[in-house]
């Protein structure tokens, strides 16, 4: 042979000893990811998603599973579920939550309906930034799972199935870059899919139905209808909801002191509320304005749950509430008869969105 | 190396020379910081922390207080003009903030006449649906009532102690907008900005002057005028109007 064909014969050798080397590297490397769109209703503005946690496929299936094993729980007993039921619109019937050890939590379980379009702060009192830090409070909440990220983290790396669900999902190559990080991250693209648009109050907002007299009434009041120039429901209270429960989501996302409790003076209240993540005096008893969407199934009401049901809650707004000197200056008396607080009652039920909670797409 | 060390000594001199005061001004875009401050009587409004005389002997504790600005713009020498922003929402309501909202734009450099702005959400955008707008949008905060009733360009909330008992148990709340209400600011001023010791520009705005002239008083104790919301704005008129005429533009 002479040297020339040697050359070529090494060359071949050495360009498909490369390729295949290539090969291999590829395929020992997690093929990334695949983007999940998550289908939005055209009257939302669009969900803000950060940009280093998009929606994928591994990812949301990865949150779903995780949002219903108690594996996240000190003893395996409490999972998110537990206390965000998708048949009560991701609440859980109770006036506070129980955790582990049958634990008595501090505050009433808020619904997940619509909260991947909440951007700003969460919790009652906002001490999460956004879903991603949001979902790591719960873990180590001593009242609620009880936990240790350390130890749920080393859980979950030698899980058999977890460990490569959440490499799928966040391309990791090494299971030691498993963090609470990507747990928060995968539990909040489960819930930023938690979207309901199809109540009653949306179809009538479509045009797809009419209120029946009794809703029509309701709504005039939560919207304060009197005041408009249309003399048709001139003279009717107003019932003040939609300075703070503004549609489509039936929240400002804002602080307010509602006035459920006398405080003389502003130390005087039992649970400060926004004030434990901002330490301002100003701030006790002040409280995150909750959204409304399925508030028919999210019994009882308040940070509290103090309030059984939807009258007890209409009845409090009614009175005025109490004093302090930072009860919101839109709490007032407002005069409603019984007939106009259950109107008002039957049109926060037109709220109620049973494709949201019958979705098997968000069940087990 | 003695060149080397000539170079060396000529390079100092230059960047010495860059960093003087008599820096050849600058002919590009200038950041420009508009401040908009808010006052009660003149003195820093502080949302909740303080206790305000209001003209009729009653007491205040202010809670919030803000308003949208539209076309915020800057008019040249020439009289052309600059836009800042389309829109801007300039809110107070943290007991723990100060009293200055800050914007900062680039504005190229020149010679400048004048500020003006929308009070309000100019018509074209307050024809449209907030979602229309991103959710974290200035016109996408909240700020809507209705399809009808549209945006609410202004917002003063207060809790009262009208009988001077110490107790803050009226509360306040006057929400105006509608396009009629739709009010041009206007300020002259001439000002020089080059990047070289430009002034400060401070919008001012006083919660007790939209309420009170000194003459004429809002009569807060009357259970009527104790809330405007959404359609009965005929009964904010007066409060608009002051609010209106009494922005301040200082330039320091």
């Amino acid at each position: 042979m002479s040297s020339s064909s040697v050359f070529v014969v090494r060359r071949i050798l050495y360009n498909s000893w490369c390729f295949a080397l290539v090969l291999c590297v590829a395929s020992c490397q997690p093929s990334p990811p695949v983007t999940q769109l998550i289908p939005e209703p055209e009257k939302f503005a669009k969900i803000i998603y950060p940009p280093d946690n998009p929606t994928t496929r591994e990812g949301l299936a990865l949150g779903k599973r995780l949002f219903y094993d108690p594996i996240l729980s000190a003893d395996s007993t409490i999972s998110c579920s537990t206390c965000h039921l998708p048949e009560l619109a991701f609440t859980d019937g109770r006036k506070v939550s129980k955790g582990i050890g049958g634990r008595t939590g501090k505050r009433n379980s808020p619904g997940l309906v619509n909260i991947g379009y909440l951007h700003k702060t969460l919790f009652w009192d906002g001490r999460a930034d956004d879903l991603e830090s949001q979902a790591l409070h719960p873990v180590a909440d001593p009242n609620e799972m009880g936990g240790d990220w350390p130890l749920l983290i080393s859980k979950l790396r030698r899980h058999p199935d977890y460990m490569p669900a959440f490499r799928r999902a966040f391309g990791l190559s090494d299971d030691r870059e498993l963090s609470p990080d990507h747990v928060g991250k995968a539990l909040a693209q489960f819930q930023r899919s938690l979207i309901s648009s199809d109540s009653k109050y949306d179809k009538v907002e479509r045009g797809e139905a009419v209120y029946t007299e009794t809703e029509r009434l309701g709504h005039a009041i939560f919207f304060d209808l009197a005041d408009e120039p249309d003399p048709e429901f001139h003279g009717l209270p107003t019932g003040e909801c939609a300075h703070c429960h503004i549609p489509p989501h039936f929240t400002n996302q804002k602080f307010f002191n509602n006035g459920l409790d006398e405080a003389d003076s502003l130390e005087d209240f039992k649970d400060i509320g926004r004030a434990l993540v901002t330490g301002s005096v100003y701030d006790n008893g002040t409280f995150r304005t909750p959204g409304l969407r399925n508030v028919a199934l999210t019994a009882p009401y308040m940070h509290d749950g103090r309030f059984e049901n939807l009258y007890d809650v209409v009845a409090h707004y009614n009175s005025g509430g109490h004093y302090a000197e930072n009860r919101n200056a839109n709490i007032f008396e407002l005069g409603l008869s019984n007939d106009q607080a259950e109107a008002l009652v039957a049109f926060l039920h037109t709220l109620t969105d049973s494709s949201f909670v019958n979705n098997p797409d968000y069940r087990q | 190396m003695k060149y080397l060390s000539l170079i060396a000594l000529f390079a100092l001199l230059f960047f010495a020379a860059c960093q003087d005061d008599d820096d050849p001004v600058q002919t590009g875009d200038i950041a420009t910081t508009i401040q908009f401050r808010a006052e009660y009587d003149d003195t820093d409004l502080a949302i909740q922390s303080a206790t305000y005389a209001y003209p009729t002997g009653a007491e205040l504790k202010a809670t919030l207080f803000q308003y949208y600005v539209s076309d915020l713009t800057l008019i040249a020498a020439d009289s052309s003009e600059v836009e800042l922003s389309e829109i801007e929402l300039i809110r107070y309501d943290d007991a723990t903030a100060d009293n200055i909202e800050e914007r900062t734009y680039d504005v190229p450099a020149g010679d400048y006449i004048g500020l003006r702005f929308g009070l309000g959400v100019k018509p074209e955008l307050n024809a449209l649906d907030p979602n229309n707008f991103a959710a974290d949008d200035p016109l996408n905060e909240n700020e809507f009532w209705n399809s009808t009733a549209r945006y609410v360009f202004a917002k003063i909330e207060a809790n009262a102690d009208l009988e001077n008992d110490g107790t803050f148990d009226t509360g306040l709340s006057y929400h105006m907008g509608s396009d009629a209400l739709y009010s041009i600011v206007t300020f002259t001023g001439s000002f020089t900005l080059d990047g070289d010791n430009d002034p400060q520009l401070i919008v001012t705005s006083d919660v007790l002057k939209a309420l009170s002239d000194g003459m004429d008083t809002f009569d807060i104790a009357d259970p009527e005028k104790q809330r405007v919301h959404g359609g009965n704005q005929a009964v904010a008129t007066e409060i608009w109007e002051r609010l209106a005429g009494q922005f301040e533009l200082l330039i320091q």
